[in-house]
């Protein structure tokens, strides 16, 4: 069965979010540009078999993931890639107003430290926090079931904890006010990030 | 370092996942009767939310959307170039043996019978260079399903999209246009479509450009026979495969497999002519004037679908061949 759409539409609507995708993953334009051109090469050979209402979007990300899964398996390009964000990084966003640059500076520090995760943790939190993608599409991606994707992002979480642990970050609802209006928090559902005036109410804003 | 209470440690994944957004349905309950309580886990929980707060920044981050549009440019022109070598093919039996059916994006590129069952070895796909061979799984089946109607003579036309690149030159894929348009149930010869695409010389060449064609059947070949009615050759040595054919179009060959002809009395002949006349065998001379000039068919009906007329000396009309 075909897919419903053209292949180029599927480009169209997906190609540079998983570009940045494997950016994240990845650290190098260079690996990300070629990983996300090889993702949809495969995925334009598979992409007549796929039933017509397949989630298109988590089965680009589970392609993109296995890909950069075998490239990273060596070890040792794994620690080149890291090195290189970590140059990066300190270079990145230290221009600007004084609170742009502590906002600047949180944001390597966490990309750093989220560089320096086990490979599936670092894996599931970009799908699940940077990219919305449920746990079940992480667990289909990672070869785990939903809850072990869920757990894996947890000790992600706790590992960026630790790691940013004694630094002085911004305050949740100062960076709340800079959100976009469409921030991508709205979209979460339960448990959203209380405003700033409900400081531990933990009910949906509005 | 104080350990952590037991019940603490326990709602640490709920914590985590309702100050970052991520809570399950039920758990924010639990989670905020517990902070109210646990100076350290609201703690926790406020630190987490700011860390959410990052992760948030992170997220909204823009992309350098030149090197997007630069990897966007580098797919364009690699998709482009699997998508010109990329050929699909399933094997499938059939009452002419195991065929090999290929594709490409723009049609049907190769019609293959195979030497030994499904054995892919001796396929000419392995002797293309450059292309990406995919074993296809439904598409390609619509094909062999109105082929094997055709071979039952439930259908009289293969309207495939058709890929001619596998031709070895501009001249065989004029040979192989100008056979296609040979229609079910009549014969011309390799010196008619030397004469059809204007190189009268080449009767051999097209012999040879046929005895290549990459597409037998859907490319009838075999409606393309001697000048004299000799069937001659058919992909290599397989004339048996050109009686089957043929038969399927109501022409029958007579004479042994070395010395096999069509039988040219049971068939209608077309000698071109201002009148558009057609003419049973015995008309004249016209059963011994060269095929090619000459064009053979298998019905009355088949002539009067190419808008010919009987022919006013022998009356076709009056006296049917038998069928």
């Amino acid at each position: 069965m075909m897919g419903a759409q053209p292949f180029e539409t599927i480009m169209g609507a997906h190609h540079a979010e998983i570009y940045r995708y494997l950016q994240r993953v990845t650290s190098r334009a260079m690996e990300a540009e070629d990983l996300s051109q090889e993702t949809f090469l495969r995925a334009y050979r598979a992409y007549r078999t796929l039933g017509p209402d397949a989630n298109v979007r988590a089965w680009l990300f589970a392609i993109a993931t296995n890909l950069s899964r075998n490239h990273f398996r060596s070890e040792k390009r794994r620690r080149v890639a890291h090195q290189a964000v970590s140059v990066e990084n300190r270079e990145a966003d230290l221009e600007g107003p004084e609170d742009e640059a502590r906002f600047g500076e949180a944001r390597a520090l966490l990309e750093t430290t989220v560089q320096g995760l086990p490979f599936k943790q670092r894996l599931a939190f970009i799908m699940r926090k940077i990219h919305d993608l449920d746990y079940e599409a992480i667990g289909r991606s990672l070869d785990c079931s939903p809850e072990s994707a869920r757990a894996h992002v947890f000790q992600a979480l706790r590992k960026i904890r630790l790691g940013l642990n004694g630094r002085e970050l911004p305050p949740a609802g100062g960076v709340e006010r800079r959100a976009s209006p469409a921030s991508p928090t709205e979209r979460r559902g339960a448990g959203a990030p209380p405003s700033e005036t409900s400081r531990l109410s933990m009910e949906r804003p509005r | 370092m104080k350990r952590k209470p037991q019940v603490c440690l326990e709602i640490e994944p709920d914590l985590v996942a309702a100050a970052t957004g991520d809570a399950e349905p039920g758990a924010v309950g639990r989670v905020e009767h517990h902070i109210d309580s646990c100076g350290a886990c609201r703690g926790e929980f406020h630190r987490y939310r700011e860390i959410d707060g990052v992760v948030g920044a992170l997220r909204r981050a823009p992309a350098a959307a030149e090197s997007v549009a630069r990897a966007r440019e580098g797919l364009d022109s690699r998709l482009a170039d699997l998508r010109s070598r990329l050929v699909s093919y399933r094997v499938f039996p059939s009452p002419l043996g195991h065929i090999l059916i290929a594709r490409s994006e723009h049609g049907v590129s190769l019609v293959e019978y195979l030497h030994r069952g499904t054995d892919l070895r001796t396929s000419r796909l392995h002797r293309i260079a450059g292309v990406e061979l995919q074993e296809d799984g439904a598409e390609i089946e619509t094909f062999y399903l109105e082929l094997l109607e055709y071979l039952r003579g439930d259908r009289t036309r293969l309207e495939w999209p058709l890929d001619l690149r596998l031709a070895r030159s501009d001249f065989h894929r004029a040979v192989l246009r100008a056979t296609a348009a040979i229609p079910y149930g009549a014969l011309t010869s390799y010196a008619g479509i030397a004469a059809e695409i204007g190189k009268p010389a080449a009767t051999r060449a097209v012999a040879q450009a046929l005895r290549w064609n990459p597409l037998p059947i859907v490319v009838p070949c075999h409606r393309i026979i001697g000048t004299s009615g000799a069937l001659t050759g058919y992909s290599g040595d397989k004339i048996g495969l050109k009686q089957q054919l043929l038969a399927v179009e109501g022409i029958q060959a007579i004479g042994t497999r070395s010395d096999s002809r069509v039988a040219r009395n049971t068939l209608y002949h077309y000698d071109r002519n201002d009148q558009h006349e057609y003419c049973l065998p015995t008309c004249g001379d016209i059963a011994r004037r060269p095929i090619g000039p000459v064009t053979l068919l298998a019905s009355r009906e088949l002539a009067g679908a190419l808008g010919l007329v009987p022919c006013t000396n022998c009356r076709p009309d009056l006296h049917p061949l038998a069928a």
